[in-house]
């Protein structure tokens, strides 16, 4: 192929090398280092003048570096008259965010780390001025007083900011002309982009996963482990013509109990869902399952974050196979649970590029794309 | 000034909470109700425990530490604040993100700086306040207004105040690279002492090779003057060329501390008799590290001028004097 440069960022080497296997091309030549100052240094050593540019960076990892990083490539080709710049981000980086960092009843969500959880008393505490002030008469403005926490009436809710929005606006001022993605938690969250946005689905291969790997999957059952992906989940088990069972969390009562709803009894589960951050949610749902007389728990998931305690959590629950993709690197991961098997998303990536790059459809490979995987 | 929507309210990111605090007392205010924190994912989470809607919002955030996570603080802070309908959103960045990027200095290279500007921009920045910018073209990457404070009103007073032997006026400012000659010169100027220049040749960034002194320092106390202090290397070897050269005594003078790598180790072997930093960035640590460190406070200037942006009134006075 002509005048195409496929760079990797610093999050996922190996994917953007796979990618480049399938296209038969090698990766552009770049240098991404910090300098002693933590600051993020990009050299490219590649002519991108009038070529169509493809960076490969997921979500992962040190999320904020990669994130700049990206960035900063795409703001490198876009003043060096690159002819197109198309961010390829398998994993999109705060596309799923909590809107407080309290659950409704009132605990902090597992996402938090025990060693962050102090600077949620900001919230309540009047952050004191350093050393003793006293305050006379105000000398800038009048303040008012500020609630206290305990009093009802006149509490400010706490909110969350979701920066998903701030996230594709820094991507498009940045230069970018299209975003490659994969399964965003939202689906209307390319509505948040002004430029193309291709979200691509893994439903095909996670069907052809099924259909090669689980043993009479047709008697299975496709479960989602919340409401939010039922839809999802549905979508995968209609194309197979199985079952489908949904656990759903009791939020509104104050405990944390879940409740199933369909029947998985004496039967093999197959939990789908599009993330597995600190897997919480997940393990709670498999054992909800296997409570329930599930008698085998699968779960095919697309981004398998990981963070936090996870790997543990998986390793202890009863979750038997995990079927994750390489969105995001899974070595270390492989290496420390067994349990965790890895399908393939590049030839997807690739055959996408191939098709952006040539000016064909992308919408009509859905269909076919069985045909590009071994 | 009694109306409720023209109040103020200052943030704080987890850069420099220290900062933060001296200007929040130099203002009379508490730091409004913030959690900033990340996730075991890696992502920044910000979240907002009072209102800002239609109040004159301020956000206080050095790019200094893990820039980029600080980066994305300021950010999301910003943009949050602007989801929350606060009237104005003034970033206050006294060291400023990625400053040194700010040229196409080679094939393909980078304009980071430029990219922060925008980024700042899109956030929802009505207002940039900082201090002593590598290059004061940086303003021009904006197309909001930046308020570019200098530190060297409280320079000056340091060297009018600590250095020893300023009152018998045999003192020596010396610039330690011909980029810095018009700041030095111009501290030269206003205190009326003589003026030196080191010429260096550079083969790479983050190493020097050859140093030449222009001018001279015999017998005198020499003051390096410079904007930013990073693994100084640069300064460690000009106060080797000055004692070199019949320096008595070398002090080094420097806006921002970012003193990163072995800077500590190299100040500690190195000929400098002290090395002042101004606060935009905390080096608590790394004074213990290495007690050549001092510091000047920059927080009333940085305080003053919030008060005057948010009243209104001219903050040019800031250029040359130092706020009572």
């Amino acid at each position: 192929m002509k005048n195409i440069v496929v760079f990797s960022g610093s999050s996922h080497p190996h994917l953007t090398e796979l990618i480049c296997n399938q296209l038969g091309l090698v990766p552009g030549k770049c240098n991404l280092s910090k300098f002693s100052n933590q600051e993020t240094n990009v050299e490219l050593f590649e002519s991108v003048r009038g070529k169509d540019i493809f960076i490969v960076q997921s979500g992962c990892g040190h999320v904020n570096d990669n994130l700049i990083e990206l960035l900063i490539m795409v703001s490198a080709c876009k003043i060096t008259s690159a002819k197109r710049i198309v961010c390829v981000i398998p994993s999109f980086p705060y596309s799923r965010l909590p809107n407080s960092p309290y659950t409704k009843n009132g605990k902090t969500i597992s996402r938090i780390p025990e060693s962050e959880k102090s600077k949620l008393e900001n919230l309540t505490k009047t952050v004191e001025p350093s050393e003793s002030k006293q305050k006379k008469n105000v000398s800038i403005t009048n303040l008012g007083e500020i609630p206290a926490s305990n009093d009802h009436s006149g509490q400010y809710k706490h909110w969350t900011c979701r920066a998903g929005n701030l996230v594709a606006k820094m991507i498009v001022e940045a230069g970018a002309d299209n975003i490659m993605t994969m399964d965003l938690h939202d689906p209307q969250f390319q509505g948040f982009f002004d430029i193309p946005v291709d979200n691509l689905s893994s439903q095909t291969l996670m069907t052809k996963y099924i259909k090669m790997n689980i043993p009479d999957y047709q008697q299975a059952v496709i479960t989602s482990p919340d409401a939010g992906g039922a839809k999802r989940a549905t979508a995968l088990a209609e194309s197979l013509k199985m079952a489908v069972a949904l656990v759903h969390k009791d939020r509104g009562f104050h405990n944390d109990e879940m409740t199933l709803v369909g029947d998985v009894k004496d039967k093999v589960c197959i939990l789908i869902d599009d993330i597995i951050d600190t897997s919480s949610t997940i393990t709670k749902a498999a054992q909800l399952l296997v409570d329930n007389g599930a008698k085998k728990i699968y779960a095919l998931i697309t981004h398998a974050i990981l963070s936090g305690d996870a790997v543990q959590r998986i390793n202890d629950s009863v979750i038997d196979e995990l079927i994750v993709s390489n969105s995001v690197p899974q070595d270390e991961h492989v290496k420390q649970c067994k349990k965790i098997k890895v399908f393939d998303i590049a030839p997807v990536f690739a055959e996408t590029i191939r098709r952006i790059h040539n000016g064909e459809s992308v919408s009509s490979q859905y269909r076919v794309s069985d045909i590009y995987m071994e | 000034m009694d109306a409720p929507s023209n109040s103020i309210k200052i943030f704080a990111g987890n850069a420099h909470m220290g900062l933060a605090k001296l200007i929040a007392r130099r203002l009379n205010l508490d730091l409004a109700k913030a959690a900033v924190l990340k996730y075991t994912n890696n992502e920044t989470s910000v979240t907002i425990g009072e209102s800002v809607r239609d109040e004159d919002v301020y956000i206080i955030q050095p790019g200094c530490g893990d820039i980029n996570d600080n980066l994305m603080e300021l950010l999301i802070m910003i943009h949050a604040c602007k989801t929350a309908s606060a009237r104005r959103i003034t970033a206050v960045i006294p060291c400023f993100f990625y400053a040194r990027q700010d040229k196409k200095d080679k094939s393909r290279a980078p304009i980071s700086a430029k990219l922060i500007a925008n980024m700042l921009t899109v956030a929802g920045a009505n207002h940039v306040i900082t201090m002593d910018l590598h290059a004061s073209q940086i303003q021009g990457f904006f197309n909001i207004p930046v308020d570019n404070l200098y530190a060297e009103p409280s320079t000056l007073k340091y060297i009018r105040e600590c250095i020893p032997d300023y009152k018998e006026g045999k003192v020596v400012i010396v610039s330690p690279d011909a980029g810095g000659a018009k700041r030095a010169t111009s501290i030269a100027d206003r205190l009326d002492l003589e003026f030196a220049l080191i010429h260096k040749e550079r083969k790479k960034a983050n190493f020097v090779s050859r140093m030449v002194l222009v001018g001279d320092v015999k017998g005198k106390t020499a003051v390096l003057v410079d904007d930013m202090a990073d693994t100084c290397g640069t300064l460690g070897k000009a106060a080797q060329t000055l004692v070199e050269n019949g320096a008595t005594k070398v002090y080094a003078i420097v806006t921002h501390g970012i003193l990163s790598g072995k800077a500590c180790e190299v100040i500690n072997n190195s000929a400098l008799t002290q090395v002042v930093v101004t606060n935009t960035i905390p080096h608590e640590d790394k004074k213990k590290l290495c007690p050549k460190i001092a510091t000047i406070d920059v927080s009333p200037t940085l305080a003053e001028a919030i008060r005057r942006t948010h009243n209104g009134e001219s903050v040019s006075y800031l250029f040359h004097n130092v706020p009572a």
